[in-house]
């Protein structure tokens, strides 16, 4: 079956995962059919060159040294900078800082942002099928200035309900902060059209593109985004490297987040000034090996083409959710019409945790377990889930393999 | 006694080349333990072994110097484990389940089966080792 889809992808799989070493990697003697891209994504030879390059023939700390080796690594981290600009279609550079990852891109707004701005009575809305990143410092910002939580429900199948959120927008809302795409249940969140709800009702949007960037192109002047936040792992990048993009007259109105060496721009003990975003944000050393991985991993996905590694994930959605559906006692967790390729399920009768452990065995790593989603899965009635996130390197022989797996679970498992 | 109840699992282990007979045996075991006695007012928070990724309870007992287990777990193949766990130091005394190391449960080679069940093996010897008031080593913790 998978051999006839074979040529329905938007460009040559094959040639895409040669540039992935550890894809040729067994595990257990078996090939490795790695579905945990949406935990990290495995990385392309360009980015390990990229990184070693740096560390091997041009490396300094950057922004602070009189000589050629800062001077060029600053160039490079800065260009890295102007990168993730372009990638995302923001209007200046200073509108994109690194944080270490997409936790700390919220833990910095809901500081910064929320401690400064919002006060008590005001409301911040999230949803119901936010990863724990995008719950916890909300609750943990309520907890100091008496702001209140909302949360906007979604459907059985995923979906999430514009309506329903639309409803709970009022003159108290000051800042919504939802994914663009559920990391359980695939579901993308329309967010255009709740970036506009939200701005008509004078509130603030930040959206944790965590997962959505990876599936798809984001402009974040089209969306009229306020913070978007998103992690280099994620998207074929190195980890401890985070993304915020945040508009430049709000980052220029938020006070600092972290402070110490970078951020500043006069320190004396009668007292300090604070740097410019984006620097403002970035106190200490910077990561700046990474943020050249995170380079060169935009580049390539850019080179693939971000539509054209859309459209393969969507082939791959739909041959997952088609053969996985056709298997017995399989119950997939998440159909919301529009969803990328993140495909929860459950099989009847046995725990997740003994599928995914079987699955191992088989060379096939999913992911298991509540996916740092608990309200989720409470939402959905279920334990946890065993996930498959595909990436652009997956392949339709690959969604047999795992089709395959769970048949073989199930009958050790009978 | 209990000890060489442990023998036979690890021996038995050894012997099954194959990894599905491996998977099997320790299924086996599971059903071994669905036969014991644990009521469902058993499976309360304050038996639950924490930092599982299913939910395993661990109900403990002392009678004079010796020390008995019943375990419970959601997931199949945990249960397996927690078979193995509890026959092996129910009857045995603090120090007798003190004596078990890390490396008792490297023997078993559960490794070879999946790297996570080892882990979790050694947190349930140590969550073990707890209950009967010997905290494991410090080089082991």
């Amino acid at each position: 079956m998978a051999d006839t889809l074979k040529n329905s992808t938007a460009y040559d799989v094959d040639a895409v995962r040669r540039d992935f070493p550890i894809l040729s990697e067994k595990v257990y003697g078996k090939p490795l059919v790695f579905l945990d891209s949406g935990a990290s994504a495995q990385k392309p030879r360009q980015v390990i060159d990229a990184m070693s390059a740096c560390m091997q023939r041009q490396y300094s700390n950057v922004h602070r040294g009189a000589h050629y080796m800062s001077a060029a690594t600053t160039d490079e981290h800065e260009k890295a900078r102007e990168t993730v600009q372009k990638f995302l279609n923001a209007e200046h550079s200073e509108e994109i800082i690194f944080t270490a990852n997409v936790t700390m891109s919220i833990n910095l707004v809901a500081h910064a942002y929320g401690r400064a701005f919002l006060k008590a009575g005001d409301e911040v809305i999230i949803s119901e099928m936010e990863h724990h990143a995008n719950i916890v410092p909300w609750q943990m910002l309520a907890e100091a200035t008496g702001v209140v939580l909302k949360i906007a429900p979604i459907e059985d199948d995923g979906s999430f309900l514009l309506e329903k959120f639309a409803a709970l927008l009022t003159e108290r809302t000051k800042l919504v902060a939802i994914t663009h795409c559920s990391n359980v249940l695939g579901t993308r969140v329309p967010a255009k059209e709740l970036i506009r709800l939200a701005h008509d009702a004078g509130a603030k949007v930040l959206i944790d593109g965590a997962q959505g960037i990876v599936h798809g192109p984001v402009d974040v002047r089209d969306l009229d985004v306020d913070f978007y936040g998103f992690t280099a792992h994620k998207l074929y990048g190195p980890s401890g490297l985070g993304i915020l993009y945040g508009k430049l007259d709000l980052l220029e109105s938020m006070p600092p987040f972290l402070g110490g060496g970078e951020m500043i721009d006069k320190v004396s003990f009668a007292g300090t000034t604070f740097a410019k975003p984006p620097f403002r944000f970035e106190a200490g050393t910077p990561a700046i090996v990474e943020t050249i991985g995170l380079m060169a991993a935009i580049d390539y996905v850019t080179d693939i083409g971000h539509d054209a590694i859309k459209a393969h994930e969507q082939s791959l959605l739909d041959y997952a959710t088609e053969r996985l559906s056709a298997v017995d006692g399989v119950r997939l967790i998440g159909t919301a019409p529009d969803k990328a390729a993140i495909v929860s399920f459950l099989v009847d009768g046995h725990h997740p945790l003994d599928i995914a452990t079987i699955l191992d065995r088989q060379g096939v790593a999913c992911r298991v377990g509540h996916h740092c989603a608990e309200p989720l899965m409470d939402r959905l009635g279920v334990i946890g889930t065993v996930r498959a996130s595909f990436a652009m390197y997956n392949t339709l022989a690959e969604v047999d393999v795992l089709a395959e797996a769970i048949e073989k679970a199930k009958r050790m498992l009978s | 006694m209990a000890r060489a109840e442990y023998e036979e699992f690890a021996e038995t282990l050894d012997a099954l080349d194959d990894e599905d007979m491996r998977f099997e045996y320790i299924l086996d075991l599971a059903k071994a333990q669905d036969r014991e006695d644990f009521p469902e007012e058993w499976k309360t928070e304050a038996n639950l072994m924490h930092g599982c990724m299913s939910r395993v309870w661990i109900v403990h007992d002392k009678d004079g110097q010796t020390h008995h287990f019943k375990g419970q777990s959601e997931a199949a193949i945990v249960k397996g484990l927690v078979h193995m766990m509890t026959r092996t130091f129910s009857g045995l005394t603090a120090d007798e389940i003190a004596g078990f190391s890390v490396d008792d449960v490297k023997r078993l080679n559960l490794g070879a089966l999946t790297f996570q069940r080892q882990v979790g093996m050694m947190a349930m010897l140590k969550h073990i080792q707890k209950l009967a008031g010997r905290a494991p080593a410090a080089n082991e913790a």
